[in-house]
């Protein structure tokens, strides 16, 4: 038996896997411009970096589904254009504000095309002079996604600790904790008593990474994170195992017709390893490979593989 | 200001010259090597004067790279940036910092030690750079061309070194001895073993210990 909601939807509601151009949200696209545009004339005279980043992913799992028949692969291309200023306070404290604005296409699964912006402000302590101090950091940032399937559009909210420290010019060790909150606008109730909030999600995260200077401009990076909070899991034929487990559930259109979000209480344990080249002073080229498995209760759990190929540019 | 050392030294029309050039061992022409002579009278040092010197930083780098300095120097670190650097030292030749500032606030700092002193910055900490602290006024650092030229030399018996921030090798595993005449110049040339000078990278895959 399928414990899952019915398929009784209106037609205007199917988002199948088909071909749609990407629709940044003008909502964010006006005041991102704005910001970015008016910190230009300041970039010189201040400690301002102006950092671009562009990616290609491919996600063998973009809807963290645990069947095979579920498994929905592709790939997207990220661009990111971020603008921080740096205001050091004395010699062992530093603040730094800064936003940024991204926007994510997918090649299939166009209804998650999505424009984020995000701004975060961080103190920063060293705890002694030097390149070779350790530091700790603490930052707040809040922003704010819209996807091409708005059903999917939340406020984010995110606050960290990170503390680390470089043992050498080749050695470099940090790590950090983030808890993040997404606020998403809660669904149509599907099945009586059961939330339709499937896409808002909490979530402890932690990793611990390690960066090595293979030879001058290539390094090497390791990192390994686990993360305790919600997940949401796609699938059209969901067993009773992920309805009883989910905390809430939505209809999931950008996967099709039939597909539900569960959204479930599971824990990630992960790596990722890359290799990064710095062709100039300022920009980097990377290769990483991250791979993620996650289980929730009630037998449910799924894997993911994401390798990526990024850019970099820090003016 | 090498010039100026040396007119300060060397008497008219005894002058000579030393003509260096440095390549590393794949014939590579190396830059930012500095090359210093020490005449075998010590009293010949002893009649040079320390100028005054200075370090900038500019595009949140240290310009020069590499500056060759006479021990009792006194350098100023001008800041063209249109940011606060703070500038500090561990090397056991001049240890010292320069707490926060902008434009030419800092006051000079003298190097009255021998030795490689290491600059950095504690807010940006991939900008390095080195002061070659010589006790002989008589040194020179080369171009890219790997070439440098140290002039109006008192001519007699020098010992010459090099050093170069990348070097493998010790200092004084490059020395000679050269015999420096009035009426030709002396070449000197030296294949050093060289490696990337180790430097704490500028951008990297560390996003979250990196700056800002």
């Amino acid at each position: 038996m399928n414990p899952g909601p019915s398929a009784n939807k209106g037609s205007n509601r199917y988002r199948a896997l088909h071909n749609r151009s990407v629709r940044l949200h003008p909502t964010f696209g006006a005041p991102a411009a704005a910001i970015l545009l008016g910190a230009v004339p300041y970039a010189a005279q201040g400690d301002w970096t102006l950092g671009a980043e562009a990616a290609l992913r491919h996600d063998d799992n973009v809807g963290d589904a645990q069947l095979h028949s579920d498994i929905v692969a592709d790939s997207t291309i990220r661009a990111r254009l971020a603008v921080f200023q740096l205001f050091p306070i004395d010699g062992n404290y530093s603040v730094t504000v800064g936003c940024g604005v991204a926007g994510e296409s997918f090649f299939r699964l166009t209804g998650l095309n999505n424009a984020t912006i995000e701004c975060e402000s961080a103190l920063k302590k060293k705890w002694a002079l030097g390149a070779f101090a350790a530091w700790s950091r603490a930052a707040l940032s809040v922003g704010k996604s819209a996807y091409d399937d708005s059903y999917r559009n939340a406020w984010i909210y995110r606050a960290t600790l990170a503390a680390g420290r470089r043992i050498d010019e080749r050695w470099n060790l940090w790590a950090d904790y983030a808890y993040e909150r997404r606020a998403a606008r809660a669904q149509m109730q599907e099945v009586p008593g059961v939330s339709g909030d499937a896409f808002s999600q909490g979530s402890h995260n932690v990793q611990v990474n390690v960066e090595y200077s293979l030879r001058d401009s290539v390094y090497l990076g390791l990192g390994v994170m686990g993360r305790r909070g919600d997940v949401v899991s796609t699938t059209a034929s969901p067993s009773a195992g992920i309805f009883y487990a989910s905390r809430a559930l939505a209809e999931d259109p950008a996967f099709g017709p039939e597909d539900y979000a569960y959204r479930l209480l599971a824990t990630t344990l992960g790596f990722r390893l890359g290799i990064h080249f710095s062709p100039t002073a300022h920009s980097l080229l990377g290769l990483t490979f991250t791979r993620l498995d996650t289980r929730a209760t009630d037998g449910n759990g799924y894997d993911k593989s994401l390798p990526e190929i990024t850019w970099d540019y820090d003016f | 200001m090498l010039l100026g050392l040396a007119l300060a030294v060397a008497r008219p029309g005894q002058a000579g010259e030393l003509k260096i050039l440095v390549r590393d061992l794949h014939g590579k022409l190396v830059a930012d090597a500095v090359v210093v002579a020490t005449s075998s009278d010590p009293k010949i040092a002893l009649r040079a004067k320390a100028p005054a010197d200075a370090i900038d930083q500019v595009d949140k780098q240290f310009v020069p790279y590499v500056k060759p300095i006479f021990v009792g120097s006194l350098v100023r670190f001008p800041n063209s940036d249109h940011i606060r650097h703070q500038v500090y030292s561990f090397s056991a030749a001049k240890k010292f910092e320069l707490p926060l500032y902008a434009g030419t606030a800092a006051p000079p700092v003298v190097f009255d030690k021998p030795g490689v002193v290491v600059l950095g910055c504690n807010i940006h900490d991939w900008m390095v750079g080195y002061i070659y602290v010589s006790e002989t006024p008589f040194f020179a650092k080369t171009g890219a061309a790997g070439t440098a030229t140290i002039g109006d030399l008192p001519p007699g018996e020098y010992t010459v070194r090099v050093w170069q921030p990348g070097m493998v090798q010790s200092e004084e595993s490059t020395s000679r001895r050269v015999t420096l005449n009035a009426d030709a110049p002396a070449n000197v040339a030296w294949d050093l073993n060289l490696k990337p000078a180790p430097h704490v990278p500028r951008v990297s895959g560390a996003g979250a210990a990196g700056y800002p």
